[in-house]
Formats: C-alpha cells, structure tokens, sequence
C-alpha cells in the first residue's frame, strides 16, 4: 500500500505542478495576481474538450487549439493589466477578480452547469512493477511535470531571455536601468503563462473534470503553491507540488480525509512561519 | 382678495382642471390595483450560478414549466402567476438579500426554489420573519424543520434516502466489508450517520466511516486504504463530481469493490453521459426519472416530460422535478386558499400547505408537523447498459441487481 501512495502523492503533486506554474511565472514577472487563472484552466480544459466531442479530434491536436485561445485572452488580459497603475497587485487582484466571475458566466452559458470529462482510455491502463501499480495518467503527470520544468529551467537558467526574465523577477525597476525592456518581459511572461495554462487545463478535463466554478479551486491551489515555493523560483514549484501531494496522501492513509487539508495547511503555515520567503526563497524576489 | 367674475372662472376652471386630474389619478390607481389583482405573484430563488449553477438551474426550470402549466390552464381564479427569480450565486449571504427583496419590495405572495440546506437555511430564516411560506425544493438538514419554522416546507427529506438504502443493504446485498464516506456537508453527513445507525440496528458492522472534503481533487490514498482494509462495499455520500473522480480512480487503480452506492448525484443522464460505460453497475437511489414514478401518476409524469422536453428541448431529470413539484405544491396550496373565499395572504397559504394531500408523480404529498413531506421516499437504482433500473424496493422494482459487479477487466 506504502508505495501506492508514494506514486499517488508524487502524481498528485505534479498534477499540482501543471496547475500552478503559469500563475507563478506570471506572478513572479509582472506581479499581476491573476485571480483568473483558475478560470482560464477550465476554459482550456473546455476549448479541448469540445473539439475532442463535437469535432472528434484526437485529444493529443487539441492542445494547440487550447493554447492558442488562452494565448489570445492572455494578451488581452495583459494589455488590461499594463494598464493598471500602483498599488499593481492590489489592483490586478480587483480586475482578474472581474475577469474570472466574466469568465466563469460565459463558460456556464456556452457548455451548460454539466460535468465534463475527457475520457481517454489509455491514461487509465497502467503497468504493475513488483510491490506497485502505475497508471499511464500518472506517469503522464509526472514525466510532464518534469519536462515542462526541465524547459522552464533551460530557458531561464541557459538563455540571455531567461536572464532578463529572471532580473524582471528580482527586481523590475533594476531590470529596466539595465536597459531590459520590462513591458516586454511582462507580454513573454503572459505568453509563456498563456502555453502553460494551455497545456495544463486539457489534461485537467481529463485526469479531473470541468464545470464552470472549478476555477476558484484551481486559483488557490496555484496561489498556495507559489507561496510555497517562493515567488519567482520555479524549480521550487515542482518540490512545493511533491511535497504537498505527498503530505496530503499519506494523512488520508495515516489520519483520514477529513485531515487532509488540514495538515496542508498546518505545512504551509509552518513554512510560512520559519522561510517566509518560500520553500527555496531567499528573499530576493 | 376682491372675488371677481374672472376671479370665479378661474377658480371653477381650476377646480375643473383639479377634478379632471383627479379623476384620472384614480383610474390610474383602479388601473394599476386591478393590474396587480389579475396577477399573483411568486418569488424563487436559486443558485443559478456558483458551484451550484448545475443543479439551481435545474431545479429553476422544473418550476418554470409548474408555471407555465398552471397559466396555461387560466391561472388560479382566473389570475395569472407571475414567477419572480432570483439567483443566490451560490452564497448564503447573497441568498439572505434576494430573500429580502422579494419579502419586502416584491412583495411575493410565497417563495419557492432552494438547493442545499446552506442556502435554504437563510432563505427560510427571512421568509419566517416576514411570515412568507416557503417550499425548498432540495433540502434534507433534519435541524432546519425541526427548529420550529411554521412557514418553512419541503418537499424532499433525508429519511427518504435512508430506508431503501438500509434496506437494500440488509435484505439484498448483505456486504461482508462495508465502508461509509461521506462529503462534510451536513445532508451528506446525516445521511451517513442515520445510515449507520440503521444498520447497526439490523446486525450490519460499518468497516470505515470517513469523511472526506467535497471536491476532493485526488481519491487515490483513500481507494489504497479501503483495497488494503479489503472493503468490498462502498457507501459514498459524495456529489456528481466526486463520484466521476472516484469511479475513474477506481478504475485507473484496478480496484473493484462488489458494489458501489452513491446516493447523490449519480442517477443523472448527465453523470452516465459523462463516466460512459465506466457507470455500469453503479448504484443510486431516485426518487423520480421519466419512467420512474409513483405508481398511479404515469399520465402526470408523461405530461411534465412532455411539457418540459417543449419548453427546454430535453429529458427532464429527477432535479427538475424535484422544482416542479415544489411549485406545484404551492400552486395548490394558493388555489385552495382562493377555493375557500379566503384572502391570499402568508397566513393563509402556510394552512392551505398544512392541509394539502396531493398526489403527484414525485411523491404523494402531505406535510407532517415540521413541513417534511410524509411519503418522500426513494428507490434504489442500478446502472445497466447505460439506463437506470430499479432494484428496490422489490413491489417498485423493474429488474434484478447485478451483483458483484464485474472487474473492470471483464467488461
């Protein structure tokens, strides 16, 4: 049973890890606090899923599809943030918070209150290694997980934009006597975030299910994983993702369900207590 | 002043001028009550959006067609009814402020409508301090009728959930390894401490009893321990979203329990559209389905799912029924009440509602003391080859149970 829970707590976590890196990386750059991100998930989810049912497209050809819708809202929810002046995160979480409920409405008005879900039957096969059982969903989370980070880490850590993206984290007003163009940084975070949530809210229709209102949920868990992690530290997400997956699978085991958030809670108060700065935040961003 | 003889004309002019304006003042006012007298109105509300959209729509429709039957049919007394509806958001709060809307400004004749006892609770509240009868059309908190509200009525109550549930449990399936879950809501947790109750009373040990959150996004630590306690019945009081979640899981962990019950939310179109022929074998309970009625209403029922398939282009389900007949309680109660000669007023209707004895195709209506309907009771469903069918009781059922139910490898 032990090493179920260990592979459906690490699945769990990277399952979190999708939902929460385009918040972060949106966070981190321009410090929007896109209380729409959850919505903009489930609206994915939704795109892919009607073109999997109305259209019959192989699941794995709506992904673009998804990206390119959220891409374009993404700029349009961009060019609504760059017009916002300061206090910037006070007001972005005023404006995402309009966005979300127009959203939401929209998404109960065109796909009805119905439960959607995308049924794809090979992500629930699976293979037994001696002791354990691994589904092909899980294994899709996790190996995603990692090689979306892998990218993201790339990116960040081995180009001059990444450079650039990373000194707009730390600290925007340096960033721009350092001749980097910000305001582009912040259109490239949106992009990159738009890709994410893109990728991230099609596997949600199926490893999960879409109703209009789900966002709020999908929002929280990204915001709690961010402050986890740490802003602007991206390898940390994955970490932050594992160990909340991990910890919220063995007190159902250990504790029950009813302890569950609980003891999340109790972690992320904890951590907050002693590294208010995040899991790998040093105090920098 | 001197009077005059211009002085006097004018003065018989305006005082003619003052008649006239007079007098069309009160045919306006004749007008306007005479306007308001031809038309009876009701309010609703629901939560047409929010985490609760699926179900206060639902519920919103079965109550528009109660409606539209009603004016079709000329009305009550010859007076049109009009359906005023609001929209919760799914928030008690929000709920508390559209209660007092229509209590006070719209001044509604009675209130119906309502899903989950967090949003019909405040709503009732309000409704009691304005002496406004209330029919919920969804709710199950034993507390909330019990506490005394003479103007609070239901037409659904949990112990209808209860007894074919403990029946079927005890008489039929006989598990070896039960084990009750149940979402922290309080309708979702009574039902699983009556439950328990009720088969502790029949010789039948309950194996876990957990609860879990609803909307619960991962069921696979839960499913680890019920395989590893060798469970082979579960019992979930979850909803429509976490049944899809914990049937799928289920499936991607090879687990296969003999049977799986989820009382709520599983007896939908929707639900077996969604999961496919995942939702085979599952159990629920329903207390109306086109098709599935008490017996004796078949012409009443086939008449809903036809007016309601004409006004909204589908099958009507058991939520839309359950707002119909929460309309169609109130549309008789106010009937009667104009039947007798009497005024429509608050105090009227809640003692038309006490005396009502009504048989319609969800239940044979009639209120005990609190306002819990005496007949509600459901019937335990099985999903065979995507259609619901009946296993108990055995005087309503229209085919057997399946039971275990196949491995997910043999289907």
């Amino acid at each position: 049973m032990w090493t179920t829970i260990l592979v459906s707590g690490i699945s769990l976590g990277s399952f979190y890890v999708l939902i929460a890196l385009g918040f972060a990386l949106i966070f981190g750059v321009t410090r929007n606090f896109n209380l729409a991100h959850g919505e903009l998930l489930v609206l994915a989810g939704y795109s892919s899923y009607w073109l999997w049912k109305a259209w019959a497209f192989p699941f794995v050809l709506t992904f673009p599809f998804a990206i390119l819708v959220i891409l374009l809202i993404c700029l349009g929810l961009q060019h609504l943030f760059s017009r916002l002046r300061d206090p910037i995160e006070l007001n972005s979480i005023v404006l995402s918070f309009g966005v979300a409920i127009l959203i939401q409405n929209s998404m109960l008005f065109f796909f009805s209150g119905n439960y959607r879900l995308i049924r794809i039957p090979i992500l629930n096969q699976g293979f037994r290694i001696p002791g354990f059982y691994v589904s092909y969903g899980q294994l899709t989370l996790f190996l995603l997980s990692l090689i979306i980070i892998g990218i993201l880490y790339v990116l960040m850590y081995r180009t001059y934009l990444g450079k650039a993206l990373r000194a707009t984290i730390q600290n925007k007003n340096a960033a721009a006597l350092a001749g980097i163009n910000v305001t582009a940084m912040g259109t490239l975070a949106f992009c990159i975030g738009a890709v994410l949530i893109g990728l991230a809210g099609p596997l949600y229709g199926c490893i999960h299910y879409l109703y209009p209102s789900t966002g709020h949920e999908v929002t929280l868990l990204a915001i709690t994983i961010t402050i986890f992690a740490g802003v602007g530290h991206l390898n940390g997400i994955l970490l932050a993702g594992w160990i909340l997956g991990l910890a919220e699978s063995f007190t159902v085991v250990l504790c029950g369900s009813s302890w569950r958030e609980m003891v999340s809670a109790v972690l992320l108060l904890t951590l907050l207590a002693f590294r208010p700065h995040g899991i790998l935040g040093n105090g920098e961003g | 002043m001197k009077t005059t003889p211009k002085n006097r004309h004018n003065f018989f002019f305006s005082l003619h001028k003052f008649s006239f304006i007079l007098f069309c003042f009160s045919f306006l006012i004749f007008w306007t009550e005479t306007s308001f007298a031809a038309t009876i109105k009701i309010g609703e509300i629901n939560p047409l959006s929010g985490r609760f959209a699926k179900q206060g729509i639902e519920i919103h429709q079965g109550i528009e067609v109660a409606v539209a039957e009603a004016n079709t049919a000329g009305g009550i007394d010859g007076n049109k009814l009009q359906l005023i509806s609001r929209d919760d958001q799914s928030r008690p709060d929000v709920a508390i402020s559209r209660a007092e809307e229509l209590c006070s400004w719209e001044k509604v004749a009675a209130i119906t409508g309502g899903y989950v006892d967090s949003l019909v609770g405040p709503i009732a509240a309000v409704t009691k301090k304005h002496k406004i009868p209330y029919v919920a059309s969804a709710s199950l908190q034993k507390e909330l009728t019990q506490n005394k509200n003479p103007y609070l009525f239901r037409v659904s109550k949990l112990q209808g959930f209860v007894e074919p549930l403990c029946g079927i449990l005890t008489e039929k399936i006989k598990p070896q390894r039960l084990a009750i879950l149940y979402a922290a809501t309080p309708g979702s947790t009574e039902l699983a401490r009556d439950l328990e109750s009720c088969l502790k009373k029949r010789g039948l040990m309950v194996r876990l009893f957990e609860k879990f959150r609803p909307g619960t996004p991962d069921f696979t630590p839960l499913i680890a321990k019920l395989a590893d306690m060798k469970i082979d019945v579960i019992v979930s009081g979850g909803f429509t979203p976490d049944h899809i979640l914990f049937v799928r899981q289920l499936k991607e962990n090879r687990m296969t329990p003999k049977a799986y019950i989820g009382p709520f939310g599983i007896a939908y179109e929707s639900f077996i559209h969604a999961l496919g022929k995942d939702a085979d074998y599952l159990y629920s309970t329903c207390v109306w389905h086109p098709g599935i009625t008490v017996p004796g209403t078949e012409e009443a029922s086939n008449s809903f799912v036809d007016n309601f398939k004409k006004m909204f282009s589908r099958q009507p389900n058991t939520t839309n029924m359950h707002g119909y007949t929460s309309a169609k309680v109130l549309i008789a109660a106010m009937q009667n009440v104009l039947n007798n000669g009497q005024t429509l007023n608050g105090e009227n209707i809640r003692h038309a509602l006490i005396k009502l004895d009504l048989v319609l195709p969800m239940e044979h209506l009639r209120f005990d003391a609190d306002g819990d309907p005496v007949n509600y009771r459901h019937v335990v469903v099985q999903i065979q080859k995507g259609k619901l069918v009946v296993v108990y009781p055995p005087d309503r059922a229209s085919g057997h149970n399946i039971y275990p139910m196949p491995s997910w490898d043999q289907r």
